[in-house]
């Protein structure tokens, strides 16, 4: 009989099974018979001052719109509404917006004014955008991230630094991306910040992005799907008023400028008034009835008929 | 804070899983549902470890303090363990060398001229003087080699005292020595819940007529299992010896525990969960497979056998054998223990480059055949892990590779024994009392680095269990010739094994790996 001779797997062969078990192309996740026992890496200071200096802002000016901006809409069809909002608006603020996919932040970046977005910083999950050192530096040059503890307690010091010298914040008070294309709770830390500062809020309603590019994907479904930005005005703290209650308005405000998106502005504004505003939450069904409405992304507006059927 | 052993499914997000395979290692996809047993995370060790041995000494457990026992005319013997505790070897200073300096202290202060101290080998190789050197340290090592300081001798029938029969008619037959002393110390380190207690020396010095009584196949089958002394035949036994030699020597027991670290830093990646690979893990593991496929056998023996453990202490305590060894079973346990629901089909094990017998040596067949059926199935209190009539899938190479330095009687062992039979129950009474007293193995074991030529049979009986339980074993990978003398299956690959398997258990069998080491205990409910 003769000795076994096994063949040992090549360089090639160990990469392949490599990057595929651990998702080098994409986040890996623990198993999930193992999320009960996985713990966060601890919180890491990742300094982001770099990528708002003048070198690194010209980078990234020229990467969003030589580079980002015209991808964006080369993979979907976006629609951007209420940007007169910032004909008579003065920096700093903080734009908060729902969160359902990747695409959000890049359509927030490449539908801004380019004044604004040169003056803008995206609040970003620290166990989620600076886990890694390349992944860290890659969202910070390109969408000017700075790190968000979000497993943590307490606020971080940098987003009252940043206000303090003038950039503005994106922030998605959801902590993450809606599972089933809703809105979920609003954290109350942009509040928060607003009202220690005196800035106003502007909430930023984004829909179609969760069918154009739901969790899981890291591209936008192919199509071109319709994906609309809303810009609302501006929400101010009021004196004596509490972060929760902010909060609340915050809330209130970009359900409304969802509700807006599928009917129209007055329609939106009469059922705000008389607070028949359908929760942003969305309905209370299966959860695949809520997966399934999400996925149906709104209609293209001014699509024309189609001359032969 | 330390995590505690878990028990995962794997599914679809689950990485390949890291196996071992003798000197190398490997990654492995499994199949979907497969339950995957992890160890513990290391809990923290002793932070003065000195102190804490200080004061193991100084607050015994049902005994009077060390310096209490010690007085200027006595006869002390201290034994301790040897190379084959802990796996991989302890970085230096060893646990062991600590207690010693330790104890010599409080005698030289009580003015105790009559030491000696033993190398408790039984029926193992002895040590070289390096070997001893590392673990009892410099100072030691200078003040008492080679008159005071040896390796205990079996076969040295003038150095050895028969002190009677236990009530199941076992002789108890230990080192003169330590027998006639006024006070015995030894000194333990404990890895897993077998070693300790009586059977450091009513076993560790003890002689092949006094071991014959259960290191047997009779009372392995039914030592289940022998890592669970309370259910062990192996260990009443050696309990009921150590009775009879405590009313003969006082015995003061000092037994150590160890965390998980078992190995060096650089291979983190081997005791971390892979879904928690960072790039730098990965690219560690790939480094270092790469690097060991195209290194020379000896280099990669040589860098196995030289890699050093940061284990950290977790307990020390002195006192009475018995109440000694409860306090350190609940500390092993606190490392070790892992719940797990229900037996399996399928157990697969992949089994690394070391286990207590082959220390600076090569791991022949025999040897991985009782790591991974020996001790590694025996990993379990409760039911073991795999049903009766289950397959075992074991992952080494089993090179068909003898050292006839340190294991001459197994390359006989295999050639002529196994050829003829297998069975534990039938090569005992037929082959062992000529291998037992064979001059010249007896002549190899006393004069050179040889284990005892009794000693392959005692390998086999440690799978008796195994053996007698289970529907089939398969190694991975395994040299076809050598598996099959054992009697026992080989596949090239992990999924020809589960096709093999199918004749014994089906075609949709429940799988478990047990992802070992570092060690787990698993409790099957």
């Amino acid at each position: 009989m003769s000795r076994v001779t096994q063949r040992r797997p090549g360089l090639v062969a160990d990469l392949t099974v490599m990057s595929r078990g651990w998702r080098w192309t994409r986040r890996s996740l623990p198993p999930r018979s193992a999320e009960p026992h996985h713990t966060f890496p601890e919180p890491r200071e990742f300094p982001t001052e770099w990528a708002r200096s003048r070198p690194a802002r010209v980078v990234r000016e020229v990467a969003l719109r030589g580079g980002l901006a015209p991808l964006v809409r080369r993979e979907t069809t976006v629609e951007v509404d209420g940007l007169d909002i910032f004909d008579d608006l003065e920096g700093p603020v903080i734009l908060v917006a729902n969160h359902t996919s990747h695409l959000d932040t890049a359509l927030l970046l490449t539908t801004l004014p380019v004044k604004w977005q040169r003056k803008v910083t995206v609040g970003a999950a620290a166990d989620y955008f600076f886990d890694a050192w390349w992944r860290a530096i890659g969202s910070a040059l390109l969408f000017a991230t700075f790190p968000i503890e979000r497993h943590g307690t307490g606020l971080s010091d940098t987003p009252a630094t940043l206000i303090e010298q003038g950039w503005s914040i994106v922030m998605f008070p959801e902590g993450t991306r809606s599972p089933d294309g809703w809105t979920r709770r609003f954290r109350p830390g942009a509040a928060a910040l607003a009202r220690t500062h005196g800035i106003p809020i502007v909430p930023v309603a984004i829909a179609g992005s969760y069918a154009a590019m739901p969790r899981g994907r890291n591209w936008p479904k192919p199509g071109r799907p319709p994906v609309h930005v809303r810009y609302g005005r501006p929400v101010r703290p009021l004196p004596e008023e509490n972060t929760l209650a902010l909060n609340g308005r915050v809330s209130d405000a970009l359900a409304a400028l969802l509700d807006e998106d599928t009917t129209d502005w007055y329609a939106a504004a009469r059922r705000a008034a008389s607070e028949e505003t359908p929760t942003s939450a969305g309905p209370e069904v299966a959860n695949w009835r809520r997966v399934w409405a999400s996925t149906a992304g709104p209609a293209v507006r001014g699509a024309k008929a189609r001359a032969w059927r | 804070m330390t995590r505690p052993g878990f028990v995962l499914t794997v599914d679809e997000r689950t990485p390949p899983l890291l196996l071992h395979s003798g000197e190398s290692f490997r990654l492995q996809q499994f199949p979907l549902g497969t339950r995957v047993i992890y160890p513990a995370e290391s809990l923290p060790g002793l932070p003065d470890v000195d102190q804490a041995i200080d004061q193991a000494l100084l607050h015994p457990i049902d005994s009077d303090p060390l310096p209490a026992l010690l007085r200027a005319g006595m006869k002390l013997t201290i034994a301790f363990d040897d190379l084959s505790l802990p796996l991989p070897q302890m970085r230096k200073p060893d646990v062991r060398q600590r207690i010693l300096e330790r104890v010599l202290q409080y005698a030289a202060d009580a003015g105790v001229d009559d030491v000696e101290l033993i190398v408790a080998t039984a029926l193992h190789r002895r040590m070289t003087a390096d070997e001893v050197k590392s673990i009892v340290g410099e100072r030691v090592f200078r003040s008492f080699w080679p008159d005071q300081l040896y390796n205990f001798d079996a076969e040295d029938r003038v150095n050895l005292a028969h002190l009677g029969k236990t009530d199941r008619d076992e002789d108890v037959e230990i080192s003169k020595r330590a027998a006639e002393s006024d006070l015995l110390v030894y000194v333990n380190v404990n890895l897993v819940a077998m070693d300790g207690g009586w059977k450091s020396t009513a076993i560790g010095l003890a002689s092949y007529n006094s071991l014959r009584h259960h290191h047997n196949a009779h009372t392995m089958i039914h030592s289940r299992s022998f890592m669970d002394p309370h259910k062990s035949e192996l260990h009443s036994s050696a309990w009921r010896m150590g009775r009879v030699l405590s009313e003969h020597v006082k015995v003061f027991q000092i037994e150590t525990t160890l965390n998980n670290d078992a190995f060096p830093s650089q291979y983190g990646f081997l005791t971390k969960r892979e879904w928690e690979w960072s790039l730098r893990d990965q690219a560690m593991f790939l480094g270092t497979k790469r690097g060991l496929d195209v290194m020379p056998a000896k280099s990669r023996r040589k860098l196995f056998q030289q890699m050093e453990a940061p284990y950290g202490i977790t307990g020390v305590t002195a006192g009475a054998v018995e109440p000694v060894h409860e306090k350190t079973l609940e500390r092993v346990h606190q490392q070790q223990l892992v719940e797990v629901n229900g037996q399996t089909d399928v157990l697969v094990m992949g089994l690394p480059y070391l286990c207590p017998y082959n220390v600076n040596s090569v791991m022949n067949p025999i040897l991985a055949a009782c790591l991974g059926l020996g001790y590694l199935f025996n990993m379990y209190r409760g039911k073991p892990l795999v049903r009766e009539g289950g397959v075992l899938i074991l992952h080494h190479p089993v090179p068909w590779e003898f050292s006839t330095l340190h294991h001459p009687s197994y390359v006989d062992f295999f050639d002529e024994v196994l050829a003829e039979s297998t069975d534990p129950k039938v090569i005992g009474p037929k082959f062992e009392q000529q291998y037992a007293s064979d001059p010249w193995y007896t002549h190899l074991y006393r004069t050179s680095h040889a284990y005892h030529g009794v000693h392959p049979f005692y390998m086999w009986y440690w799978c008796a269990h195994a053996l007698d339980h289970l529907g089939q074993v398969i190694w991975v990978g395994g040299d076809r010739r050598a598996v099959a003398r054992m009697g026992m299956r080989s596949a090239s690959t992990f999924a020809d094994a589960l096709e093999l398997a199918r004749d014994t258990v089906g075609s949709s069998p429940s799988i478990t790996y047990q992802h070992a080491p570092p060690h787990i205990l698993s409790v099957v409910r």
